[in-house]
C-alpha cells in the first residue's frame, strides 16, 4: 500500500440546502485507483471541484501528500499534482489543440521551452490527438474536446489525476483506446480518481470503487462488491435516493 | 493634393488613437473590463512625464523611460487591488470602480496641479518635419508616435502568441477556471496584462501631452477616441485597433478638410456607422 496522497477529512459542501457532501472522509493512495459511481446530482463533480480548489468546503479538510491545501487555490493545487478534467470540457477556445496543452504542460507541469513542447506532444500522441494539433479548439466536435481535457490534465503531470465522466458517449473501442490511456497514466505511479457512469470503463482500470449518493457514501470496496450491494443497486433504481437515512450509509471510512 | 496630405495626415493621427486604444483592448481583452478611468491614467502618465522633465532636464522622449515602468507597476497594483476585487463581485461592478478611479484621479489631479492646462516641451520633434513634397509634410512626432503604435502592436501579438507567459494571458482570457487548474495563477496573469496595458497608456499619455496641451479633465474626451478605435476594430483584437485608430484618423482628418468643425463630428459619424452596420467591429477574428 502506497503512502497516503489524498485525505479528505469530513469535508462538508453545501449550496444553500442542497448537501452536495456531507462529512465525508475519504483517503486515496499513490498508485490507487477508485470509481466513483453516483445517480446525477449527487454531488460527484463538486466533491472534484473541492479537492481541486474550484470550490471551497464550508467545513472539513482537504490534505494532499500530508499538507493541508484549503487555503490554496487551484493554480497552486495544480502544482502540487491535483489534475482534473471538466465533464463539460472547458477547452481554451480561442487556442489550438497544441497551445491548449503547452499551457498545461509549462506552469502545471512545472516545464518551459523545448521540454515542454515535447511533453504536449507526448501527451497528443497517447490521447490520440497528434493529427489534431493545430486545430483551434473552437472547431473540435464533443469527443475530441474530451480527449483534449484529458489531454490538457495529463500534460500537467499530476500525481493524483479526477476524471469527470470523460467516457460518456463513447463507443466500445473508443471506451478501451480510453482505458489503454489512463492505464499508461497509472503505470507512470499516478492516483487516478475517475468519476463514471460508463461503468464498463471504470472496471476496466479500477480496483476501488464508491458509491455517492445524495452527499455520502454508500459503498466502498472492490467493484464487483459496490455494483451487487443492495444499497448501491436501490440507488441506482431512483427508489432510495435523495432520502438520506439511507441505512448503513455515512461517513465512508 | 489637400485631400491626399488630410489622409496621410489622418494615418498618422490614427497610429495615436490605436496606441491610446491598445491598453483598452487588451484590458477589455483579457479580464473583461472597460476602464473608464483609462483617459485619466493617460493624463496622469502626462503630468508624471511633465515632472520627470523639468526635474531631471530630460528630452520628452526619454521621460517613457521612467514614466512606462512605473505606470507597468502601478497597472499590475492597480489590476491586483482594485480591479481585481470588483471582478470577483461581477463584471458590473468593474465599471463603477473603474469609473470612481476617474473621479479619483480628475480630482486628486486638479488638486495637485491645478486646472491649468500644460503641454510637454517637445521641442523640435514638434515643430520639425519631413517634406515629401511640396505640399506633403510629416511631422517627426507623428511618424514616431505611428512607428511606435506600429511596433507595439506587432510586438504584443507576437509576445501573446508566442511567448509562454503571452499564451496564459490568452488562456486565462479564455477560462479563467481552466487556466487554474492547468496551474495558471490567474490573478498574477492579469496584473502582468493589466500591466502591460497601462506601460502603453503612459506612452500615449506622453504623446498626446506632445500633441496638445492637456489639463486634468482632458480624460473623458480622451477616452471616447479610444473607445471609437475600439470598437470599429472589433473589440479585443489589436491589429482591428490599429485599424480602428487610423480609420478614426483618417475621418477626422478629412472632415477637417470639409469643415474645420467637422472633424471630430466625422469621427463620430464613421463610429456610428460601424455600430449600426456591424456591430462586432471591422476585425472578427479575436486575437486575444
Amino acid at each position: 500500500m502506497g503512502a497516503p496522497l489524498l485525505e479528505l477529512d469530513r469535508v462538508s459542501k453545501r449550496f444553500g440546502s442542497v448537501v452536495v457532501a456531507e462529512s465525508l472522509s475519504l483517503t486515496v493512495r499513490t498508485g490507487d485507483a477508485l470509481g466513483i459511481v453516483g445517480p446525477n446530482g449527487a454531488g460527484k463533480s463538486s466533491l472534484f471541484s473541492v479537492i481541486s480548489g474550484d470550490l471551497a468546503p464550508n467545513s472539513g479538510e482537504v490534505r494532499f501528500d500530508g499538507r493541508p491545501v484549503n487555503a490554496l487555490g487551484a493554480a497552486a493545487r495544480c502544482r502540487l499534482g491535483i489534475g482534473r478534467t471538466y465533464q463539460v470540457p472547458r477547452s481554451f477556445e480561442h487556442m489550438t489543440v497544441f497551445e491548449n496543452v503547452l499551457v498545461a504542460a509549462g506552469r502545471g507541469g512545472g516545464l518551459a521551452g523545448r521540454p515542454a513542447a515535447e511533453l504536449a506532444a507526448a501527451v497528443l500522441e497517447q490521447t490520440g490527438l497528434r493529427v489534431e494539433a493545430n486545430r483551434p479548439a473552437a472547431r473540435l466536435g464533443l469527443l475530441q474536446r474530451k480527449r483534449l481535457e484529458l489531454a490538457r490534465a495529463i500534460a500537467t503531470r499530476p500525481r493524483l489525476l479526477m476524471l469527470d465522466e470523460v467516457a460518456a458517449g463513447l463507443t466500445d473501442p473508443e471506451v478501451r483506446q480510453l482505458i489503454e490511456v489512463v492505464n499508461g497514466v497509472r503505470r507512470e505511479g499516478v492516483a487516478v480518481i475517475w468519476v463514471e457512469h460508463v461503468v464498463r470503463a471504470l472496471v476496466g482500470v479500477v480496483d476501488r470503487l464508491i458509491c455517492l449518493a445524495g452527499g455520502r457514501f454508500i459503498g466502498d470496496g472492490s467493484p464487483a462488491e459496490v455494483l451487487a450491494s443492495p444499497e448501491v443497486k436501490e440507488v441506482f433504481l431512483g427508489t432510495g435516493y435523495g432520502v438520506g437515512d439511507t441505512p448503513g450509509g455515512g461517513a465512508g471510512r | 493634393m489637400q485631400w491626399v496630405n488630410a489622409i496621410v495626415q489622418g494615418i498618422l493621427l490614427g497610429g495615436l488613437y490605436a496606441l491610446f486604444a491598445c491598453g483598452l483592448s487588451l484590458m477589455f481583452g483579457v479580464m473583461r473590463v472597460v476602464n473608464l478611468a483609462h483617459g485619466d491614467f493617460a493624463v496622469l502618465a502626462a503630468y508624471l512625464a511633465l515632472a520627470v522633465i523639468t526635474g531631471l532636464h530630460v528630452p520628452m522622449l526619454w521621460s517613457a523611460l521612467i514614466v512606462a515602468p512605473l505606470f507597468a507597476g502601478l497597472g499590475y497594483v492597480v489590476q491586483r487591488v482594485i480591479i481585481q476585487r470588483s471582478l470577483d463581485v461581477s463584471p458590473v461592478t468593474t465599471l463603477l470602480v473603474t469609473f470612481g478611479l476617474s473621479i479619483v484621479l480628475q480630482n486628486g489631479m486638479l488638486e495637485a496641479f491645478s486646472a491649468n492646462s500644460h503641454s510637454l516641451p517637445s521641442g523640435v520633434l514638434a515643430a520639425g518635419s519631413f517634406r515629401l513634397s511640396p505640399q506633403l509634410s510629416v511631422g517627426y512626432l507623428s511618424l514616431i508616435v505611428f512607428a511606435a503604435a506600429v511596433a507595439l502592436i506587432a510586438g504584443l501579438q507576437l509576445f501573446l502568441s508566442r511567448a509562454p507567459l503571452g499564451r496564459r494571458i490568452r488562456a486565462a482570457a479564455d477560462d479563467p477556471e481552466a487556466a487554474a487548474i492547468v496551474g495558471t495563477d490567474v490573478r498574477h496573469v492579469f496584473g502582468i496584462a493589466a500591466a502591460i496595458a497601462f506601460a502603453t497608456v503612459a506612452l500615449a499619455g506622453i504623446a498626446f501631452g506632445g500633441y496638445s496641451s492637456f489639463d486634468p479633465a482632458a480624460g473623458p474626451q480622451r477616452l471616447i477616441f479610444a473607445f471609437e478605435a475600439v470598437v470599429i476594430g472589433g473589440i479585443g483584437s489589436l491589429w482591428g485597433t490599429l485599424l480602428g485608430g487610423i480609420i478614426l484618423g483618417v475621418a477626422q482628418a478629412l472632415g477637417a478638410q470639409v469643415d474645420s468643425g467637422f472633424g471630430v463630428l466625422a469621427g463620430h459619424l464613421v463610429f456610428l456607422a460601424v455600430l449600426a452596420l456591424r456591430p462586432s467591429g471591422l476585425f472578427r477574428v479575436r486575437l486575444t
